[in-house]
């Protein structure tokens, strides 16, 4: 079909349609020889996705959209050249990337609460957690498999630790949560879809911080936890649960004595009161995000209100990197899968992605902006295309960015029908996105779906 | 008499003819035209009878009426007489016409009829042959020639033979008319007299009046009549005593000159004396009064006015009608151009009169002084001020909103460490909330108005004090790490209660018992008296021990408390005070305590107990106010819109005073750390201003006004009711009439 269009449109080429020399570059598994063409000014996105199918003689055909000087070309050439000032001699390089297909709603799952945190780590399986305190699980058809009420207060984030399959169904998972009510907890959950008996066990608790926790994540391999809180500090624990208390319960006043006898025959379902094994300071001010560098590396990165990443070597608890952005409180953070650079959001409504690889420590090296017509509350890269990002904002609106074009998302959507409710939450994997927010959770398709 | 008279001298005039005509014959003949000539031959017998008779033809010529008639009658044969002598005499030489004295037939009188004239070609003497035609040059020109001259064919007219004396004797001997020839200069020859210069030279010798035709005995003409008229014209001659000089006047005269004799009268010196001064009319300094102005000009008038204007000028018939419906006063200018063929055809000015006064309008309006202008360029009178993008960060954009479903959101509170949010509605709800996400994590219900929620500042402890009805309720917000829950339960609930003051307080300080203690129930309970109304205000001290309330009302003291909580007292500092209090203030570092009533900002030491300062911000109603970190300086604002700067080191002026909402300031408020202040109005919109203080005392605090927030709407009237700093943050919260909370970020 691509190849009977595109030979439509060559034969229709003539002599009196201007045509542009254009050079195509890419960073695709699909490259073309370098080579000058010369495409006339009135094709659009589809007709060059054309060609570049034709040239490289797919046999499936591709999608591609083309992006030059960092914008993707959304007209026709010929308005792209006026719009920027090339000339008709001028040589325009043009990149192309696989296309974005338009995301798909999959799924929407109201919440009574709002939604904080969403996990999609797990293959069949949706985490959230929610302002009400509970964890929730569902599974692929919308069912609640579980609802763990874990906290007492609202909790801010979620991770998964571990998940180990018992049998061919059941599934146990670790899964560590971080709440307004200064603890972070370490919950075992097993899921049995057929059975749907889930049992719940608080494993333990994680006492360090004075502030509400504000964000928890632990390594691939699960063996590691680090905590961020509010009060600037973050925890790095780790996953094994202590036979007792490492903590002490806090000593209360003579009146409150009965009150505490009461509340620990409570705290029984608690879990032991964990400590951590080290503490990071360096941050001035609340810590929003923490996070493991993907990799067995004992690296760790965060980023907070007092406008700074950086990065921690988790042995030994030293702060190596930092970069001082200037007056960028950072609400979340999410690291592109080569790890190289770190895609911090903040709330002066712009997407920051840094290079970590830069050696000075202070210096801002901040390669692109991306600016939102809101604040933007959260960020999930893709596992598998390095230059695909998404983020949440409190406008509504999801947007799917291509890191190589700054100026404006290559694709958006409104979850909740457009009804303008925060998005609290993304997470990105295997080409679901799940979105968490005031209205609950919703899953939409994104992308990828081709390579599946 | 006079007919006698003359006579007689003609007689004496006869017998000297001889001698005299012959003494003239003697005379030269240049000079004189008596040179008798050749003439043609005429009458010698009537010769002396023509002189004989002259004085008789004269005497009939002079019709006397007065005569007796038979006298004239006499006298009119001979005239008849001589007439016909005349007329044979000199029949080439007519006299003047003879006037006949005829009664009218009409009138009845005597009238004087002159002859007719015959219209004949010798009745003009113009017709005259004359034939030298050289006309008048001197004719001695042609003493040496043989001609004389030119007649009116160029032909010469020779020179008449002249006879030399002898010949001239002999004429006056054998020519009669001789003598009574003249030279003629035109002619060179002699020519007799008419006889009408022979009459003119007989009266002058006669010494008469040379004028034949006068009568110097005409009868009297009565121009004025001697009977009495009504107009008092008198035709009486002059009265002599008119020539006289009169006798008063010499009298007046004689006086002066004696008095000039006795040298009382000095005359005046004589202005030769005084010699001219030369003085360099450029050496002194021109005048410092401006010149008189010139009028101001009339317009010039331009291609349009004129009576054929190019085509362009002339208006259409839209424009035509557009500019009839006009007003006069609105006119672009004040006439149609129109076209005439040609400048004849222009009709006259109808505008002239009204031209004509507004020019002498103008020049009555027109300014007699010229005043020296003040060239400013508008620009250079706005301060330099820097960009709002070079004072960045501050709050540009509503991040987030959270909606109090009732009720207007009129406290707002951001806790210490600018993490958390309470804000209470007129519904009595009060929510405690994220800054940064939204989301509300408790809520409190009361019957009743919230008039004011406040933070204790302290930071070890965490709670807050909620103003309800005539009660302010302690609460502890839930999740509060335990060390800090302690601290905060042994502050509000001791123990051991500190020993009641002496004198029994009006105020009651009430915690229920431990067992009793929950998250939603107030851990302290303080209850102003009675009849106080809901306190608008809650402000703690820096330190948070004290905290001040004000009530609405005419509470006692002005409903005015400071309350203490370590000591649980309350007290009201003021007795009586003057005026309604609307607002009070802590100074954030000395003992002060700022207490604004309507007009007037009073600041009092509190440990000193007396008055320091009133300030005068010149607003009608004060609203609002805020402390500068500093403590330095104040900002109050108004009902009025008006906003007050004032440096408390300065003067009780405000040293700047700013109006730009455009309506009430309902809430300011200084950042603590930032350079930041925040405006709130019943606008709906929140200003935001870059306010630097400089430690140095000589520079001016910079007020650079950053950024206007719109968002929230307006209710009722009432706009933006309250807003706040997050404390670590450039970030902005404030509270709406329209129940919206608001969350404005950098």
């Amino acid at each position: 079909m691509a190849s009977t269009s595109t030979s439509a449109n060559g034969g229709s080429t003539n002599a009196s349609i201007v045509s542009q020399p254009v050079v195509f570059t890419t960073h695709t598994q699909y490259p073309l020889p370098y080579q000058k063409y010369m495409i006339p000014t009135t094709w659009r996105r589809y007709q060059l996705s054309q060609l570049v199918n034709k040239a490289l003689s797919l046999v499936k055909p591709v999608p591609f959209d083309f992006l030059s000087k960092g914008e993707i070309i959304r007209g026709s050439l010929a308005e792209w050249c006026s719009e920027h000032g090339v000339g008709e001699e001028e040589t325009l390089e043009i990149e192309y990337i696989e296309s974005v297909m338009p995301p798909q709603k999959m799924a929407e799952i109201p919440h009574e609460d709002w939604v904080s945190s969403v996990s999609c780590q797990l293959p069949r399986y949706f985490l959230t957690a929610s302002y009400d305190g509970h964890l929730r699980a569902f599974d692929l058809s919308k069912n609640l498999s579980a609802s763990i009420p874990a906290h007492p207060a609202p909790i801010t984030s979620l991770c998964l630790v571990s998940s180990s399959s018992l049998d061919d169904d059941s599934q146990q998972l670790i899964i560590a949560s971080a709440s307004h009510d200064l603890t972070a907890r370490l919950t075992q959950v097993t899921l049995n879809p057929i059975a749907s008996t889930n049992e719940s066990k608080a494993l333990a608790s994680l006492h360090l911080h004075t502030a509400p926790v504000s964000s928890i994540s632990a390594n691939a391999a699960g063996t590691h936890v680090l905590t961020a809180s509010w009060d600037g500090l973050i925890g790095y624990w780790d996953t094994t649960v202590p036979s007792t208390d490492e903590v002490p319960e806090p000593a209360l006043n003579e009146r409150d004595r009965s009150k505490k006898r009461r509340r620990v025959e409570e705290g029984e379902g608690k879990g032991k009161r964990k400590a951590p094994l080290s503490v990071f300071k360096s941050h001035t001010a609340r810590v929003s995000k923490v996070l493991f560098a993907s990799g067995a590396g004992a690296t760790a990165y965060s980023c907070g209100f007092d406008s700074t990443v950086r990065r921690w070597d988790t042995e030994t608890g030293v702060c190596s990197h930092t970069i001082t952005a200037s007056e960028k409180p950072f609400l979340d953070m999410a690291l592109t899968p080569d790890g190289n650079s770190v895609l911090a959001t903040s709330t002066d409504r712009s997407m920051t992605l840094y290079d970590l690889r830069s050696s000075t420590t202070t210096l801002v090296s901040a390669s692109n902006t991306y600016m939102h017509p809101s604040t933007p509350s959260c960020v999930a890269t893709s596992a598998t295309n390095s230059h695909q990002v998404v983020t949440g904002a409190y406008d509504g609106v999801v947007r799917v960015w291509d890191l190589r074009s700054p100026k404006s998302a290559m694709a958006t959507f409104k979850p909740w029908n457009g009804s303008g409710h925060k998005v609290l939450s993304v997470d990105w994997k295997r080409g679901i996105v799940g979105v968490g927010g005031e209205r609950g959770l919703e899953m939409w398709k994104v992308g990828e779906e081709q390579k599946v | 008499m006079a007919l006698d008279d003359a006579k007689r001298s003609s007689r004496k005039r006869k017998e000297s003819q001889d001698e005299y005509s012959f003494s003239k014959a003697h005379q030269d003949a240049g000079n004189l035209e008596m040179m008798s000539d050749e003439e043609a031959g005429g009458g010698v017998d009537s010769d002396d009878g023509q002189l004989e008779e002259f004085p008789e033809i004269d005497v009939a010529s002079d019709s006397e009426e007065e005569e007796d008639e038979s006298d004239e009658q006499s006298d009119g044969e001979s005239y008849d007489d001589n007439e016909e002598e005349e007329e044979s005499d000199d029949s080439e030489i007519p006299l003047f016409p003879k006037s006949k004295n005829v009664i009218s037939d009409i009138t009845g009188k005597l009238k004087r009829i002159y002859p007719e004239i015959e219209p004949d070609y010798d009745s003009d003497s113009s017709t005259e042959d004359t034939t030298n035609r050289v006309g008048d040059v001197p004719m001695h020109w042609y003493d040496d020639l043989p001609h004389v001259g030119y007649d009116i064919n160029g032909k010469q007219v020779l020179r008449p033979a002249r006879g030399d004396e002898l010949d001239k004797f002999l004429a006056t001997v054998e020519d009669p008319s001789s003598w009574t020839s003249a030279f003629d200069k035109n002619a060179q020859a002699d020519k007799p007299l008419t006889t009408e210069e022979l009459d003119i030279i007989k009266r002058l010798y006669a010494g008469e009046v040379p004028d034949a035709t006068y009568d110097p005995y005409e009868p009297t003409t009565e121009w004025f009549t001697s009977k009495q008229e009504v107009m008092p014209l008198s035709g009486a001659p002059e009265p002599k005593r008119r020539w006289i000089p009169s006798k008063w006047e010499k009298q007046k005269v004689m006086k002066i000159v004696r008095a000039i004799r006795q040298g009382r009268i000095v005359p005046s010196k004589t202005k030769a004396a005084q010699k001219l001064e030369v003085y360099s009319i450029w050496s002194e300094p021109s005048s410092s009064h401006p010149p008189p102005l010139p009028a101001p000009k009339p317009p010039l008038p331009t291609n349009s006015e004129s009576y054929n204007p190019p085509e362009e000028y002339l208006p259409t018939e839209e424009e035509q009608k557009a500019w009839e419906t006009l007003d006069p006063e609105d006119r672009e200018r004040d006439y149609l151009p129109k076209k005439y063929s040609s400048l004849r055809l222009v009709p006259a000015y109808d505008r002239f009169i009204k031209d004509r006064f507004n020019r002498q309008l103008d020049l009555y309006m027109a300014p007699r002084i010229q005043r020296v202008k003040l060239n400013i360029d508008p620009n250079t009178l706005i301060p330099k001020l820097p960009s709002p993008s070079s004072l960045k960060p501050f709050p540009i954009y509503r991040s987030l909103s959270l909606n109090h479903a009732k009720g207007r959101a009129r406290a707002l509170s951001i806790s210490p460490d600018g993490l958390w949010v309470i804000s209470g509605n007129e519904g009595g709800v009060v929510s405690l909330w994220e800054v940064n996400i939204g989301r509300e994590v408790k809520k409190w219900t009361f019957e009743g108005k919230i008039g004011a929620v406040e933070w204790c500042p302290r930071t070890d402890v965490s709670y807050f004090a909620v103003a309800i009805n005539d009660t302010i309720q302690m609460f502890i917000p839930p999740n509060v790490s335990a060390p800090v829950l302690s601290l905060t339960q042994s502050v509000l609930a001791p123990t051991t209660l500190p020993p009641a003051p002496s004198t029994p307080s009006l105020v009651k300080w009430v915690t229920p018992p431990s067992s009793a203690w929950s998250v939603d129930l107030p851990i302290l309970t303080i209850h102003l008296p009675a009849s106080t109304e809901v306190p608008t205000q809650l402000i703690w001290h820096r330190r948070g021990d004290y905290f001040a309330t004000v009530s609405s009302g005419t509470a006692y003291g002005g409903g005015v408390w400071i309350h203490q909580v370590t000591r649980r007292h309350s007290q009201a500092p003021f007795k009586k005070i003057r005026g309604v209090v609307q607002l009070v203030l802590f100074h954030p570092l000395k003992p002060h305590f700022f207490v604004a009533t309507q007009q007037y900002v009073r600041i009092y030491n509190l440990s000193e107990q007396k008055l320091l300062k009133t300030l005068l911000p010149g607003i009608k109603w004060i609203s609002s106010m805020d402390v500068h970190p500093s403590g330095d300086h104040l900002i109050v604002g108004g009902y009025d819109r008006k906003l007050c700067w004032f440096d408390l080191e300065l003067s009780e002026k405000p040293y700047k005073v700013l109006r730009y909402h455009s309506r009430a300031i309902r809430s300011l408020h200084f950042h603590p750390s930032y350079p930041l202040f925040a405006s709130s109005s019943d606008d709906g919109s929140i200003q935001v201003f870059h306010s630097r203080v400089y430690n140095d005392l000589m520079t001016d605090p910079l007020i650079v006004p950053l950024k206007i927030l719109r968002g929230h709407e307006v209710r009722e009237g009432l706009g933006v009711l309250q807003v706040k700093w997050c404390s670590r943050q450039p970030w902005l919260v404030s509270g709406g009439a329209d129940g919206n909370v608001s969350v404005w970020c950098s």
